[in-house]
């Protein structure tokens, strides 16, 4: 997978390829507009990563531009401004998605995948997820941990095959919020650290290998 | 600026308003009473004149009865002069004074009538022959008073003539009223003087009065220029009497000021508690990096590293809530409104929140059961409220019951959060939807139930917030569902309901309960 990442601020635009190469990507970055354009029209990446502000264009117009150029590759929108731009909202029931600043790299990441995911057509959805020894029944709705059937809630289950889903990769609270509870909060709540504990406590408590790990300060992670 | 605006006030008192409008009215009260003055005098000038003039013609036709009827003998010219000065001494403006004497003269020619002049009082022959040469070169009418200048004399005669006989001569009789004209001089002097007497006085009067209303003004100009060089204490000194335009203006004045330095004392308070709020935070991350650049245990270092996040975090909600409320009360929030069902809104963030509620062993009851639709920002909707109920998490205390009740009437939806808690402290009560507002036990930034109202308001509706009678707190929240047909309002009594009525009753072990439809 090949990204292109557009941002002119150099610091952001380093930890972002770094993050991004640490997490399989191919990686070109640049902090310029008519640099992008030139990169992206070359037809190679499989996302991009565009900032609005770049010093010589405004980053909606060069999504435009290379759009209008028949470049279909999906883009994660960064915005500093906070209240989302309506032409950004139309980009992302477009296909596209954004995040405002602050965020956290993990959920780059994340939404990356999704994208990615999102523009693969088609893949056989699974019907049993396993991790270690746990194992989600998805159309039963049923969840086992050693051979032992976990009694769990709706919300909970939900809340465990997301985390099983992305195994081994840390989710933040509000891609938890966006994707188990369809809500989109811009700013952090603790609530789900609550149902965290409470599915800790079915999950983990009987078993000496954790699953469930908290990431301090970005979210968690289900893992063996 | 404001330093020469203050000396503008202070200047020539030529370059006032209060000048220049007097001037002006002055000058329209001058030239309108002059005019009026001159009226007045042209008018008793008139009528002096025609007096005199009316005097000149019968005393003229005497004369010619007494010419007719006396013989022309040697005492002939002494009748007539008697006769004539009898009539002069009838003349009501005879004066006195020898320097405001009329003169009066009778002249008759042909048929050598001597002596053919005679003037009273008795002048010089050179006047005489003065006379008797003007006459011969003016043509005098009869029966009517005409102007005649004589060399010699200052002002003109009014003289009149009648014709003694067909063919004899004759009579010309002339009238120099010196009395009616010094009365008319001091007349006019009069005028004059009292004219500029009252035009002065009207001057004086009108820049005074006006420059006393206009310091008013000035009062106002000084306390704006005070506010503009930032002293924002500055006040227009003003008496509640005379209630008119200036001291209207005063107040109005005094109000927007009071209103400004208010808000500008809420900013300040507001960036005081902004910075104070992010010092914290800011703080924690710098020392947490600190110290984690200065350990070798990587354990620690990361530790303290995920705080320095978690601090971050913080930070960065309060600068985007501070900065949404900021938006919504300016009103330029930007809403993406869709058609929004409130009920299952509150029925999927109860969901969410059921657990940290039933973990502080408190109920959260919500009655939502019908369908209500409004045109809402769900994004927003969502956080105002998750805000209301960990609100509620906070301070509604331990084992508190919570109902939420959402209710359709006349066009509006409201959602009334309801707790059992110990309520607001009186103090706090009307401040909860303030910015920065928090009691001295609180642990939030203060921006929840702010951001609550925010959200209300973009969307044109409302929030308050009360203590129940019975303890407790409600806060509401309404917004405009103009989509629903009226309905009256579902009764909710102002006490708490261990349990509303067809919900079921808790079992245990399960303390939250999601009403639906």
């Amino acid at each position: 997978m090949r990204l292109l990442v557009v941002e002119d601020d150099r610091t952001i635009r380093e930890f972002l390829t770094r993050a991004v190469t640490e997490a399989g990507f191919r990686v070109d970055a640049c902090g310029r507009g008519d640099e992008a354009e030139s990169q992206a029209l070359e037809g190679v990446h499989d996302a991009m990563i565009i900032d609005l502000t770049l010093p010589d264009m405004d980053g909606l117009d060069l999504i435009h531009r290379l759009r209008s150029q028949g470049v279909t590759a999906p883009v994660l929108i960064l915005s500093a401004r906070r209240s989302v731009d309506e032409r950004v909202l139309g980009l992302e029931r477009g296909g596209d998605d954004y995040l405002t600043k602050p965020f956290a790299v993990a959920e780059v990441v994340a939404r990356l995948r999704a994208l990615l995911r999102r523009s693969t057509p088609n893949q056989p959805e699974a019907t049993r997820l396993r991790v270690a020894d746990l194992e989600l029944d998805l159309i039963r709705r049923e969840a086992h941990r050693g051979g032992a059937e976990l009694q769990l809630t709706q919300q909970e289950f939900a809340l465990l095959e997301y985390l099983c889903r992305n195994a081994g990769r840390v989710v933040t609270r509000s891609m938890v919020l966006d994707h188990v509870w369809k809500m989109r909060f811009d700013t952090s709540t603790n609530i789900v650290d609550v149902h965290i504990h409470r599915l800790r406590n079915k999950v983990d408590r009987d078993s000496d290998r954790p699953l469930i790990r908290t990431m301090r300060g970005v979210g968690y992670v289900l893992k063996d | 600026m404001f330093s020469r605006i203050r000396r503008r006030i202070s200047g020539s008192l030529y370059r006032t308003a209060a000048w220049r409008l007097a001037l002006r009215s002055t000058i329209v009260f001058a030239a309108s009473s002059a005019l009026v003055f001159l009226m007045m005098y042209g008018l008793v000038a008139r009528t002096i004149r025609e007096r005199s003039d009316s005097w000149l013609i019968g005393e003229s036709e005497t004369l010619k009865q007494v010419a007719l009827t006396t013989p022309k003998d040697a005492v002939y010219g002494r009748i007539v002069g008697e006769v004539a000065e009898l009539a002069t001494q009838e003349f009501a403006f005879d004066s006195h004074d020898d320097d405001a004497a009329n003169t009066v003269f009778f002249y008759e020619n042909g048929e050598g009538a001597e002596p053919p002049l005679w003037v009273s009082p008795s002048v010089g022959p050179s006047a005489k022959a003065a006379i008797i040469a003007s006459l011969r070169s003016s043509n005098v009418p009869e029966r009517s008073a005409v102007s005649m200048p004589v060399p010699g004399w200052r002002m003109p005669f009014r003289v009149v003539s009648v014709h003694v006989s067909p063919g004899t001569g004759r009579i010309y009789l002339g009238l120099q009223d010196t009395a009616a004209r010094i009365m008319l001089t001091r007349l006019l002097l009069g005028f004059f003087i009292g004219w500029i007497a009252m035009v002065l006085f009207g001057f004086l009067t009108a820049v005074l009065s006006l420059r006393g209303t206009l310091k008013r003004i000035d009062a106002v100009t000084t306390a704006a220029a005070n506010i503009g060089t930032g002293d924002l204490s500055s006040r227009v000194a003003f008496a509640d009497k005379p209630n008119d335009e200036i001291a209207r203006l005063t107040r109005t004045f005094n109000t927007m000021l009071d209103r400004i330095s208010a808000s500008v004392n809420q900013l300040r308070s507001l960036t005081d508690s902004v910075a104070h709020d992010m010092k914290s935070p800011i703080t924690s991350v710098r020392g947490s990096l600190e110290a984690a650049l200065s350990t070798d245990d990587a354990n620690l270092s990361r530790e303290l590293v995920a705080r320095a996040v978690e601090s971050l975090d913080r930070l960065s909600e309060i600068v985007t809530t501070s900065l949404d409320v900021a938006e919504a009360e300016a009103g330029a929030l930007r809403l993406r409104r869709e058609p929004s069902d409130l009920a299952d809104l509150i029925r999927r963030v109860a969901e969410l929140y059921a657990p940290a509620f039933s973990e502080r062993r408190q109920t959260l009851t919500t009655i939502a059961d019908k369908p209500v639709q409004a045109m809402l920002d769900q994004r927003f909707l969502v956080r105002l409220l998750s805000n209301l109920l960990e609100n509620e998490l906070r301070y509604a205390g331990e084992g508190a019951k919570i109902l939420v009740i959402l209710s359709e009437a006349n066009g509006h939806a409201q959602i009334r959060v309801r707790d059992d808690g110990p309520g607001f402290p009186a103090g706090l009560l009307d401040q909860v939807f303030q910015r920065f507002a928090k009691g001295d036990t609180s642990e939030g930034h203060g921006l929840g139930l702010a951001f609550v109202r925010a959200v209300a308001l973009a969307h044109g509706g409302r929030a308050w917030v009360r203590n129940l009678d019975t303890g407790g707190v409600e806060i509401g929240v309404e917004f405009p569902a103009p989509g629903s047909a009226p309905e009256p309002l579902s009764p909710v009594t102002d006490t708490l309901p261990a349990h509303p009525p067809n919900t079921p009753v808790p079992e245990p072990g399960n303390d939250v309960i999601v009403t639906s439809s």
